[in-house]
């Protein structure tokens, strides 16, 4: 694994909401490769979900530093976080997060026209994912209509749509039936083997067992266990 | 009740900004209905006061001695409308010479006077302000509109008057009184003694009325003995209206508009609040609470804030009206006049009302709503409107993605979107019609002589009247003012009065010589200004009005015991309480064969000089017999009314700039989630401030235009009914004001508002972390 270069690094992270509270995040350390396939454990309230925010760039840590891809994250502006996000994170949750009024390819598009891509390539992009994700045929319809595991396939092609060096996906499967989640873990794990960072947050362990090749367990924000740590 | 007040005060609770943007509108809203109706109640309050106090005389008539007995005369007063009745009094119209201790000079003057024996009686009970009533021979008491004062006299004819005394009559009925006796000798030969009667009807209240009332008095005396139109007090109190009642139309207009604002700002907090409340009243329904207790827990959400504004706005527009209502009670010495009690009751009242009533409706969409369908939806219901604008706005690329997610943003809302482009549209409008408004009052600054013709040169002896200059003096004057450079064009000008047959007022006489009439930078109203020769005048409105006649009359005016005939010409824009007439030189020497010269030059000086430097410069070569004045050109009570108008606009701008804050309050508070989306996905903040003020820019433009029309014509509409408030016709050029370049910026107006309305609450979404909006629902 040393051969690889770090695609995330956390060090001595602490991210607490109210003072006199336990901390949400406390004193994490974590290196992850790249193209490695990571699965966050924990049960709910343990602290995953907001360690993903802090790696994602939504959220500061209370201490500590993140780097993802080599850049520092944990004091970035507003601005500049956004930025990051754009190149650097895609971010799938477990509610997909889609935004209702806008078609399939509309919100597969949005990242890429955030970003200022040229908007030809950003349309072969989204074409691109939208077949490699077998949604093609949905690409003008509204969310409402579409099933969880499509809405799911919509959100991780809007993730990837600008080509981030790191997948977060937060309890990818929590919304969707036992079919859908199999096929939404499938998907994940053949974005793995093609060379995709995955940071994969979920309580259920055989999901985590299947689909990554780390898993790290998480409880009252502390790492519990970590099944392949970097040096 | 007390579960209804806990669950209004956790609304509130919840709803700070909402809260206080309520009270905030109300507050602009109520102040300015009081203010606006304030004036309107005062307008005429001071007359009416005075009126009432006096026992005013609703007419009175003059009464040819020589075509009816006194006793014919005196039956009148039995008739069967009369309540009450004054006279006969002797009267008769004298040209006299006053003098005024420690002013050298004096002044020829028409004085109406009439011969009473003392200030009561049943009908116009006159107010002794100083001095005492006369008691013996050449003895003179001067009305308070003269402005002389006791000590001084006044001489007609052979006879020499002392002033004793100052009284008031409010209708009018005479400029001076003496004792009966005085009379015959005051008058002189060939200068007929009138008698004079003043009477109160049972039904005096219209026009129709009063004339009722003349038709009764006329019958009742021999034919030709009713000299005239006898005055009626309607005349007298709408020439006598107050200095305030021309700005009242406009600050009604403003308070409509903020009202309307106020209400439409009202229903669109209510139902944002009923919609991000949706959970909220699911648990109250599943808690017991009935769907009149939820609808009065919204109800009372709204009330609470928006009586503290009433409460208030209350306070705050009177202090507003208090400065206003000073000047007008001075005037008429009526002591402190203030805004009615009833106003400061019915004005908070109903500006509540309209609120609740404006609250009720979404409040009763809250009541309606199913317990269990709110409880399961968890979140405030999204917008089912809009897909296809948000389709269609995608598709262009050539505008920024964040743009084009702005612009679909009102298409959710349809109906919040409608109310909020109204209360902008308002909002505009206001802009509009403030800066027509203030373009017209520039207008009546600049068409007038203080204006056209900013420097005088007199004689320095000046007396009561300005002494006529004699031939030498006038040609020393036009040395002086030839041998200025900056000297543009100037006018002579002599001034006078004359009395008026039938009427209780004297006019005002102006006399321009030496060029064209049109320098005076008076405007026209219609017709054309009066030529060189004799028997031509123009006038004001007023003088119209009260002689009743038009452009293209004839009128006989005299002076002591000249009477001429003129052709009224033209209507002049001048405004006020006076009757203003303005002729030739000629014309006034027919009419007053005593005036000898002009009283002064009017000077308009070339573009860049400086008026006061010019009239420095003509005293020092004209010495110390002349003097030399300046106008600043500045009116204080327009520039107070200015003021008043860049308030109350300010003030409208402000109430439809909080309505845009509370429009976009609620889309940010119900769109958070979809904010974390977009700040996920890569959104910066500028994006995002971008995104959110373009929701509301584009329908702030629109109604920014839209506006432009609906302000227009409320000015159009305005105006006029300000100049008749004064007195006045309107001449073309005071409702003509708008520049096209103008109107394109004002069209701006209603983008600035949105704009501005949404900056706060945009940058705060902007500025706002991305897990904490991604945690909002």
């Amino acid at each position: 694994m040393t051969e690889h270069p770090e695609a995330i690094r956390l060090d001595g992270v602490t991210k607490r909401y109210d003072h006199g509270v336990a901390p949400a995040v406390a004193d994490v350390s974590l290196a992850v490769a790249a193209g490695d396939a990571v699965a966050i454990m924990g049960p709910s309230g343990s602290g995953k979900s907001t360690l993903l925010n802090l790696i994602a760039g939504m959220d500061r840590p209370t201490s500590g530093v993140i780097r993802v891809g080599g850049q520092r994250v944990d004091r970035l502006s507003e601005t500049a976080a956004a930025r990051f996000r754009r190149r650097q994170v895609g971010t799938i949750f477990q509610f997909f997060n889609l935004l209702d009024d806008m078609t399939v390819i509309e919100n597969v598009l949005l990242p890429a026209q955030l970003a200022g891509t040229p908007a030809a390539a950003a349309r072969r992009r989204a074409g691109e994912l939208l077949a490699t994700l077998r949604i093609a045929h949905r690409r003008d319809a509204y969310p409402a209509r579409l099933s969880g595991g499509e809405r799911q396939r919509v959100a991780i092609a809007r993730a990837l749509v600008n080509r981030p060096a790191v997948l977060l996906a937060d309890e990818p499967t929590g919304a969707v039936d036992t079919a859908t989640g199999e096929e939404i873990g499938a998907l994940l794990r053949d974005l793995n083997a093609a060379g995709q960072t995955l940071i994969l947050v979920t309580h259920n362990p055989d999901l985590a067992a299947r689909y990554s090749r780390r898993v790290v367990a998480i409880a009252d924000g502390r790492i519990a266990s970590d099944t392949g740590a970097l040096r | 009740m007390t579960a209804v007040i806990r669950a209004a005060r956790g609304g509130i609770a919840r709803r700070k900004l909402q809260v206080v943007i309520i009270g905030v509108v109300l507050l602009a809203a109520t102040a300015t209905s009081v203010v606006a109706l304030g004036l309107l109640a005062n307008a005429n309050g001071p007359f009416d006061r005075a009126f009432a106090r006096q026992n005013g005389a609703d007419l009175t008539a003059a009464v040819d001695p020589s075509a009816a007995s006194r006793s014919q005369i005196a039956a009148t007063a039995r008739l069967a409308g009369v309540t009450a009745a004054a006279g006969p009094y002797p009267g008769v119209l004298v040209t006299a010479e006053v003098t005024v201790p420690g002013v050298p000079g004096s002044s020829p003057d028409s004085l109406r006077l009439a011969g009473r024996s003392s200030p009561g009686g049943p009908v116009d009970d006159l107010t002794l302000d100083e001095g005492h009533w006369p008691d013996g021979g050449n003895q003179i008491v001067m009305d308070r509109g003269t402005g002389v004062f006791p000590g001084s006299t006044v001489t007609a004819g052979s006879q020499k008057l002392t002033v004793v005394g100052v009284a008031d009559s409010v209708t009018g009925t005479a400029d001076a009184w003496v004792l009966p006796s005085e009379l015959s000798a005051l008058a002189g030969p060939g200068n007929p003694v009138q008698e004079q009667m003043l009477y109160r009807f049972a039904s005096a209240g219209s026009t129709s009325a009063i004339t009722a009332d003349i038709a009764e008095l006329r019958a009742a005396l021999p034919r030709g003995a009713l000299l005239n139109n006898p005055v009626s007090y309607l005349g007298v109190r709408q020439s006598e209206q107050s200095d305030i009642a021309p700005w009242v139309p406009f600050i009604i207009a403003f308070g409509v508009i903020a009202l309307v604002i106020s209400v439409l700002i009202v229903v669109n907090v209510v139902s944002g609040a009923v919609t991000a409340g949706t959970t909220r009243i699911g648990v109250l329904k599943s808690i017991g609470f009935t769907p009149a207790q939820v609808v009065a827990s919204y109800v009372l959400l709204v009330a609470v804030p928006a009586l503290a504004g009433c409460l208030a706005g209350d306070g705050l527009g009177n202090l507003l009206a208090i400065p206003l209502l000073t000047v007008n009670a001075h005037v008429y010495q009526v002591g402190a006049l203030g805004v009615p009690f009833w106003i400061d009751v019915a004005v908070p009242l109903a500006t509540l009302a309209l609120t609740v009533i404006g609250a009720v409706p979404p409040a009763l969409r809250a009541g309606r709503m199913s317990a269990i369908q709110a409880i399961a939806s968890g979140r405030a219901p999204r917008p089912s409107h809009g897909y296809r604008a948000h389709r269609m706005l995608a598709r262009i690329n050539s505008l920024p993605r964040t743009v084009t997610l702005g612009l679909a943003a009102p298409f959710a809302r349809p109906a919040r979107t409608v109310t909020t482009v109204v209360a902008i549209l308002f909002g505009a409008a206001a802009v509009t019609f403030g800066a027509g408004l203030a373009l017209s009052l520039g207008r009546v600054v600049t068409d007038n002589p203080n204006t056209a013709l900013p420097v005088s040169v007199s004689l320095s002896q000046a007396g009561p009247a300005q002494p006529a200059m004699t031939a030498a003096q006038q040609r020393s004057v036009v040395s002086v003012l030839a041998a200025q450079p900056g000297t543009l064009r100037y006018l002579t000008q002599t001034g006078g009065q004359v009395s008026l047959p039938g009427l209780s007022d004297s006019a005002s006489v102006t006399a321009y010589g030496g060029g064209n009439p049109a320098w005076s930078g008076y405007a026209l109203i219609s017709g054309r200004w009066y030529s060189g020769g004799v028997a031509e005048a123009d006038v004001n409105t007023l003088f119209l009005t009260d002689t009743g006649t038009s452009v293209g009359s004839a009128y006989t005016l005299g002076s002591g015991r000249h009477r001429v005939t003129v052709r009224i010409v033209g209507e002049v824009f001048d405004p006020g309480k006076n009757l203003d007439l303005y002729l030739s030189p000629a014309t006034l020497a027919a009419i007053a064969p005593g005036t000898t010269g002009p009283g002064q030059y009017d000077v308009a000086v070339r573009p860049g000089v400086s008026p006061a430097a010019y009239a420095n410069a003509v005293s020092a070569a004209l010495g110390r017999s002349y003097q030399a004045y300046a106008s600043t050109g500045q009116n204080k009570t327009l520039t107070a009314v200015l003021a008043l108008i860049a308030m109350l606009t300010i003030l409208i701008t402000v109430v439809a700039g909080l309505g845009v804050l509370n429009t976009v309050a609620l889309q940010i508070r119900e769109r958070a989630h979809e904010i974390g989306v977009f700040k996920s996905i890569g959104m910066t903040p500028r994006q995002t401030l971008a995104m959110i003020v373009c929701s509301v820019a584009f329908i702030g433009l629109a109604a920014g235009i839209a506006a432009i029309p609906a302000g227009v014509y409320l000015h159009h509409g305005v105006v006029p009914v300000m100049a008749h408030a004064a007195n006045s016709g309107y001449p073309a050029s005071l409702i003509s004001v708008y520049a096209t370049w103008q109107l394109i910026l004002l069209a701006l107006a209603g983008l600035v508002i949105a704009v501005a309305g949404a900056l706060g609450p945009a940058g705060w979404a902007a500025g706002t972390r991305t897990a904490f909006a991604l945690r909002a629902e």
